[in-house]
């Protein structure tokens, strides 16, 4: 470029051209770190993909033994007179286990199966307590008494992880809750399909089950006590997220006084969870005696949690929405309220929308401040009983009830914990998922 | 308007009726003084154009004409504008009754993202002009044909308003302007946005459009603003230079900073 020489005639255009054809040295270091830094992306996003993989497959893998159960079926008919000598004696219960021992035994001889021997003892250990489900079933049944009666009762949850490979037969050494003799009569059930490994509805639908009974636990009452507070955060969040962010867009002055607003939302969406969970306990339990573990108090403290998130993301939609459109209708002759109510907010509710449900989303999966209103290590035993009980009763949450299992000490809870994952997962999958999916059918429009 | 000390010359030679009459009009944004002392008379039933360089303060002044400029905090106005005799910053007047009377179009041609029906509506509506539906249809055909685009239009009045072309789009703000019945109409540079064909388009309605109303335009483009209008003010650094029939002020400018505007030595 630089190199031509004094007496070259200007004229002329003796300038030395440069081939385009040949890359030159700096365009190829240019290149290079170009292609580096598409490399680096890659990988990046490699690294992400694989522990997105990684992660969920062994959810899965944990998770999923905790949708099927091991149920035994066994057609029953009990008699009058059975049962009346049965509750006359003084260990009711082994009554019934002995007659359900009995149709056990004729339903494998009937099965071909007559070599596999069922024992009391043994039934007690794979079956657990069935001669209580069996009286209960009787007593709160008496017309049933004399029909015959189709039984389908779960076994115990060792079973259940020796089904589906998690039990191997050395680790059984030593254990009071299962022998080695016991898992013969377990493959002899299976065999004669007495014994089958089925979906189990009960852990999606039902309620968590004491310490002893992991096979019994299901989500349904903390996913019901997640719904109610899911509703309080929605009706209290929604409007006074949306209120506020209005007021302070649109209406609210300019002035020192706002400006600390501002700044003190933006903070407050950054707080600890854990400390919004210690304001609640110390506002709405200890001071305004609401009762405890109730998803009442859940949802107001998820409320105060969610709050700013939802202000912050409404803020941001309104001001998307393009000052001219303001200006048009101020420019017809609308007040200011009705340019906001008729035009501004119409447009910027798909923004709205996502906002909340994000937030909603986080709220769902916070575990942190339920852990000091007391909804973490209640064990939901019965499912809420309309709207009153259902705020007001106590109950758990989805990730509250998670915890708890993981934190008890047997491995099959440590299974129905990855099943909540996966159920809370699916829930939080499903609101973004609306999310998305509203903000694609609102784009904005101008 | 007469007071010699100001450097300004006045030529009227009208017969029409003054709509709008400022007198010492003042308009600061925070320290900046933005409008200096403009006395100016505006004219009903003819164009008026306010020509000038940028920043010069025309649409800043046209803004105070129906209070637009209320919206921004930091703006403070100072000195009378009457209409019809009313002072529009006497504190009982409400702006939007105001705004209803004194209707805009804005440089950016922007439809909301309704459907036409529905843009031309909505002032009528708001304002209770209608009261029924066959009614509000009228209204919104009239305006539509007013406007010169209901020919184009009248077959997809549920299609959205910002799916129409530019030119379209602000004819369609304009027939959403005059839907409200307002006495004075003030454009904001409402061809800027517009290709050659649109900008004709429009100007051919301002023509007509002053035959209804007080039209008040501001324009970059000195055609233009020879084209459509019967008075001009040249604004320059906040302060009314001149202002009198375009015809003399084109062809004849009283003040060297006009002759220099329109000659293009300045601006």
């Amino acid at each position: 470029m630089t190199d031509a020489t004094a007496n070259a005639a200007p004229a002329a255009g003796r300038r030395t051209s440069k081939s385009i054809i040949e890359t030159d040295a700096n365009t190829r270091k240019r290149n290079a770190a170009e292609a580096r830094f598409r490399y680096y992306g890659m990988a990046a996003i490699g690294v992400g993909l694989f522990f997105l993989c990684a992660l969920t497959f062994s959810i899965l893998r944990s998770g999923l033994p905790a949708f099927t159960e091991t149920a035994v079926t066994v057609d029953f008919t009990l008699s009058q007179e059975q049962f009346d000598e049965a509750e006359g004696q003084v260990l009711k219960t082994a009554a019934y286990e002995g007659f359900f021992v009995r149709e056990l035994q004729a339903e494998l001889n009937e099965e071909g199966a007559s070599d596999v021997e069922v024992s009391e003892a043994a039934v007690g250990r794979i079956m657990g307590k069935v001669g209580s489900q069996i009286r209960e079933f009787y007593r709160a049944n008496p017309d049933r008494l004399g029909e015959e009666v189709s039984f389908t009762l779960p076994a115990s949850s060792r079973v259940d992880r020796y089904l589906n490979g998690n039990l191997s037969r050395e680790q059984l050494t030593n254990s009071r809750f299962l022998e080695p003799d016991d898992l013969d009569i377990v493959d002899g059930l299976v065999e004669s399909g007495v014994m089958v490994n089925a979906f189990d509805w009960g852990f999606i639908t039902g309620t968590d089950s004491g310490v002893d009974n992991p096979g019994g636990a299901g989500l349904g009452a903390s996913i019901m006590g997640s719904f109610f507070m899911m509703l309080v955060v929605l009706v209290l969040a929604l409007p006074i997220g949306v209120a506020a962010s209005i007021y302070l867009e649109e209406f609210a002055p300019q002035n020192k006084f706002t400006d600390l607003i501002e700044i003190n939302i933006s903070n407050l969406a950054a707080v600890p969870s854990i400390v919004f969970g210690i304001l609640g306990l110390a506002v709405f339990i200890q001071f305004a005696h609401l009762p405890q573990s109730a998803p009442l108090v859940g949802g107001l403290v998820l409320t105060l949690m969610t709050l700013p998130t939802i202000i912050i993301s409404t803020r941001a939609s309104l001001k998307s929405v393009p000052p001219s459109i303001r200006a048009a209708a101020l420019g017809v002759g609308a007040s200011k309220m009705q340019s906001v109510f008729h035009h501004v907010l119409p447009l910027a509710m798909p923004g709205i929308l996502t906002g909340t449900i994000i937030g909603l989303a986080q709220a769902l999966g916070e575990t942190a401040p339920l852990l000091l209103i007391g909804m973490v290590g209640y064990v939901a035993r019965q499912h809420p009983d309309g709207l009153a009980s259902g705020l007001l009763d106590p109950n758990s949450a989805m990730p509250a009830q998670i915890y708890t299992w993981a934190a008890r000490s047997d491995p099959a809870f440590y299974e129905k914990a990855w099943g909540g994952i996966i159920i809370l997962l699916v829930f939080l999958l499903f609101m973004n998922a609306i999310a998305i999916i509203l903000r694609r059918r609102f784009e904005r429009r101008w | 308007m007469y007071d010699a000390d100001h450097n300004r010359t006045e030529s009227r030679v009208s017969q029409n009726e003054i709509k709008i009459s400022s007198r010492n009009v003042q308009v600061y944004y925070g320290d900046n003084h933005a409008i200096k002392d403009v006395d100016v008379d505006i004219e009903d039933r003819l164009v008026t154009a306010f020509i000038g360089p940028s920043g010069c303060g025309k649409s800043t002044f046209l803004r105070c004409l129906n209070r637009m400029n209320d919206t921004i905090p930091i703006c403070r106005v100072e000195g009378d504008i009457h209409i019809d005799g009313e002072d529009i910053y006497d504190k009982r007047v409400d702006p939007v009754q105001l705004r209803a009377k004194v209707g805009m179009v804005f440089q950016k041609p922007n439809p909301f993202p309704k459907s036409i029906y529905d843009n031309v509506a909505y002032g009528p509506k708001i304002h209770g002009l209608a009261k029924n539906k066959s009614e509000l249809d009228d209204i919104v055909e009239r305006a539509l044909k007013r406007a010169a685009i209901w020919d184009e239009v009248k077959d997809r009045l549920d299609a959205s308003g910002t799916g129409l072309s530019g030119g379209q789009q602000q004819r369609l703000c304009i027939a959403r302007a005059v839907a409200t019945e307002p006495e004075v109409l003030l454009m904001d540079e409402p061809c800027s946005a517009l290709d050659p064909i649109a900008t004709g388009q429009v100007e051919e309605l301002i023509d007509e459009l002053k035959q209804n109303y007080s039209v008040v335009i501001v324009t970059h483009s000195m055609q233009q603003a020879a084209r459509v209008s019967q008075k001009t003010a040249f604004f320059h650094l906040g302060n009314l230079v001149e202002y009198g029939e375009t015809e003399k002020i084109f062809t004849n400018p009283q003040d060297s900073r006009t002759e220099s505007y329109i000659t293009g030595r300045i601006g």
